[in-house]
């Protein structure tokens, strides 16, 4: 009996974890209604403490957990403000590897100590991701990034994931059916995550068809010193968002950079049909020259061409303004389902007509200004809105297109790194071409 | 040369050791059982007895003999590790334990065999580990001594020397992980070192304990 004690214990001790957070959230709520009874709403002090309660547990299960914080903390406009505040935490911080460990994560797959392997190499990390950590080296003069990922991350995702799905559900307030459909393509893209050897080929693949854009620099990989949990790449300078607008740089300057960002998404999704989905502020260095480092191809979202087509149609005005022609859309997209009821068509209609008409407001005008808060202030107060939407929460299937996830995950990221570099952008998009067709 | 006379002598006697040792574990191996006697044994060998009993004097002695070289064989090659003089003590015991159960892992099967019928490898340490346990705790209180040595562990009375012992325990708990480990590479082992010993380290160095003691000491004496 005793023999196999040891997995379900963990997975049982971590459950503990998240109920204890789940027992403390419910607490938050018993609060909110208390004090709303008594006739004060105070919805962002709840928001506040939940955020609270669930990030400190979050930060106490490493790993996959942790990347899912990440992850929500990207989605601005589906999060309530105090979450996204307290989620961004996540983003730098994580508990360093021991020296010990990163030599022994060498030899069982490299062979070789590091010290062997490199002419110098920093016994701390001097950074933390958030599978693992990043160790500077040497190497005939060369200075390198190298990448170390936490031991046992790959076997605890889908448990990570299946303790995480009521959890999120409830913040979210979104029903379980609907999580699954999230949490199947969130598990897919995690594990390819946790594989180095596939993020070097990508790696080497996208930026060398993305050579073309102009100031954009991307590592070089060296498959020699890199295996399944080591990932060696030259070291870029260059300095993260939050600290490079410090210096205050110039509009001009932060036009330039963001308009660099736009171009590169704007190839690898109309053009590669594959985009770098994973658009948080860690992964870019900015520097003064005008110029941006992409690092981190951990994350690549692949689409289809159908998908593609059928997709960027929500983009064209012509057809989400011809009722008939936007229906039909919706219904081919699986926003709208066979068996609905007229009447939730035409409430499912309004919604999407609305949201996606914010969405996509960058991509009707030729220049858009992401520094314009008020935009910003729609989306998230629209997101409100349809959070509390009765016939929405009500709805128990899962809608729109699993592959838009992380598609919608990148532009949510793009729009959230243009706004915090407050820049203006010349938004002409090869998605025009397409009425053409 | 002196030497030359001397060696070969002492030389296979550590063969036939090291020969009783193997073929102990070949026969736990395909057996699943210890041999049925040291004569049994001897005879599959094609040694005498007393050749044996040089040696030995139980079977558990065999495989006490076996963990205990384990250790040693560990313990040096990670002093032989590059820049390991310099490592604080937390890095030195980790890199024992990553070492150890590297160390371990072409032996995994006979270790498993080896504990099969104890409930617990606690209770069944006196008998295959208790060499290995000996020298592990002297190991582990020089380590403790030259964390104190450098500030890394606090220094409480009465609690430091229990520090050795601590440290076995943390050492079983590994075993047993080990034991039960079902991951990839045993990734999971290392995340459990990992862990353990910075969680260990944690309570050993200076913390609010220290800092709780020492005020309450301050008021008592201030009364």
């Amino acid at each position: 009996m005793k023999e196999q004690d040891h997995i379900p214990t963990s997975r049982i001790s971590r459950t503990g974890n998240f109920l204890k957070t789940g027992a403390k959230v419910g607490g938050n709520y018993l609060k909110y209604y208390s004090k709303r009874l008594l006739g004060t709403d105070d919805t962002d002090g709840l928001q506040r403490e939940n955020a609270e309660d669930i990030y400190n547990t979050l930060s106490k299960l490493k790993g996959s957990a942790l990347k899912i914080a990440q992850m929500m903390s990207m989605d601005e406009g589906v999060l309530p403000k105090a979450y996204t505040d307290k989620f961004t935490q996540a983003q730098y911080s994580a508990p360093p590897l021991s020296y010990p460990l990163v030599v022994k994560t060498f030899k069982s797959q490299l062979g070789k100590a590091p010290q062997t392997l490199f002419d110098s190499f920093s016994k701390n990390a001097v950074a933390a991701a958030s599978i693992g950590q990043v160790h500077r080296a040497e190497k005939d003069g060369k200075k390198l990034a190298v990448k170390v990922q936490y031991p046992g991350v790959a076997d605890s995702i889908s448990s990570d994931l299946r303790i995480i799905r009521p959890l999120v559900s409830t913040m979210l307030n979104i029903s379980s059916s609907e999580m699954e459909h999230y949490l199947a393509e969130v598990e897919t893209r995690l594990m390819e995550e946790t594989d180095y050897e596939l993020e070097l080929i990508r790696s080497q693949t996208i930026s060398k068809a993305c050579s073309s854009i102009q100031g954009l620099e991307f590592p070089a990989y060296y498959p020699e010193y890199s295996a399944g949990r080591i990932l060696t790449m030259d070291w870029l300078e260059g300095k993260h968002l939050d600290e490079f607008l410090k210096d205050e740089p110039s509009q001009e300057l932060r036009n330039q950079l963001g308009q660099i960002l736009w171009d590169f998404y704007d190839f690898q999704v109309h053009e590669l049909k594959q985009v770098h989905a994973d658009p948080h502020p860690g992964n870019f260095l900015f520097r003064a020259d005008g110029t941006i480092g992409v690092i981190d191809f951990g994350c690549i979202k692949e689409f289809s061409h159908e998908f593609y087509s059928d997709y960027f149609q929500l983009m064209i005005p012509e057809v989400t303004n011809n009722d008939r022609a936007f229906e039909e859309l919706l219904f081919k997209l699986d926003f709208l389902l066979k068996a609905d009821r007229s009447e939730e068509v035409e409430h499912f209609k309004k919604v999407y007509f609305e949201v996606h008409n914010l969405l996509a407001q960058p991509f009707f005008a030729d220049e858009f200004n992401f520094a314009d808060d008020q935009y910003f202030a729609r989306i998230y107060a629209l997101s409100q809105v349809y959070q509390n939407d009765k016939m929405l929460r009500k709805a128990k299937a899962a809608r729109g297109p699993r592959d838009s996830i992380y598609l919608n995950r990148t532009y949510f990221g793009l729009y959230s790194l243009l706004h915090k570099l407050g820049a203006r952008i010349k938004t002409h998009s090869r998605v025009t071409g397409l009425t053409e067709h | 040369m002196d030497s030359n006379t001397v060696s070969p002598d002492v030389s296979s006697k550590m063969d036939i050791k090291d020969k009783i040792i193997k073929a102990y574990k070949e026969h736990i191996l395909i057996h699943g059982t210890e041999p049925p006697s040291i004569f049994a044994f001897c005879k599959e060998l094609g040694i005498t007895e007393d050749v044996f009993y040089e040696h030995f004097n139980t079977f558990e002695q065999v495989a006490a003999s076996f963990w205990k070289e384990l250790f040693h064989n560990v313990a040096e090659e990670v002093k032989a590790e590059e820049g390991y003089t310099a490592y604080e003590a937390k890095e030195k015991l980790l890199t024992f334990f990553y070492a150890f159960f590297e160390a371990l892992k072409p032996h995994r099967s006979f270790a498993l065999l080896s504990f099969k019928d104890s409930v617990s490898l606690l209770k069944r340490d006196s008998q295959h580990l208790s060499e290995m346990k000996k020298d592990f705790k002297l190991w582990a209180a020089e380590l403790i001594n030259e964390g104190i040595r450098k500030g890394e562990i606090a220094q409480r009375l009465r609690v430091t020397n229990a520090y050795d012992n601590i440290l076995w325990l943390q050492f079983m708990f590994l075993l047993n992980f080990w034991r039960k480990d079902g991951s990839h590479d045993f990734e999971r082992t290392d995340a459990a070192i990992e862990k353990s010993v910075r969680f260990g380290f944690d309570l050993m160095e200076k913390n609010a304990l220290d800092s709780a003691f020492d005020f309450g000491k301050f008021l008592f004496q201030d009364r």
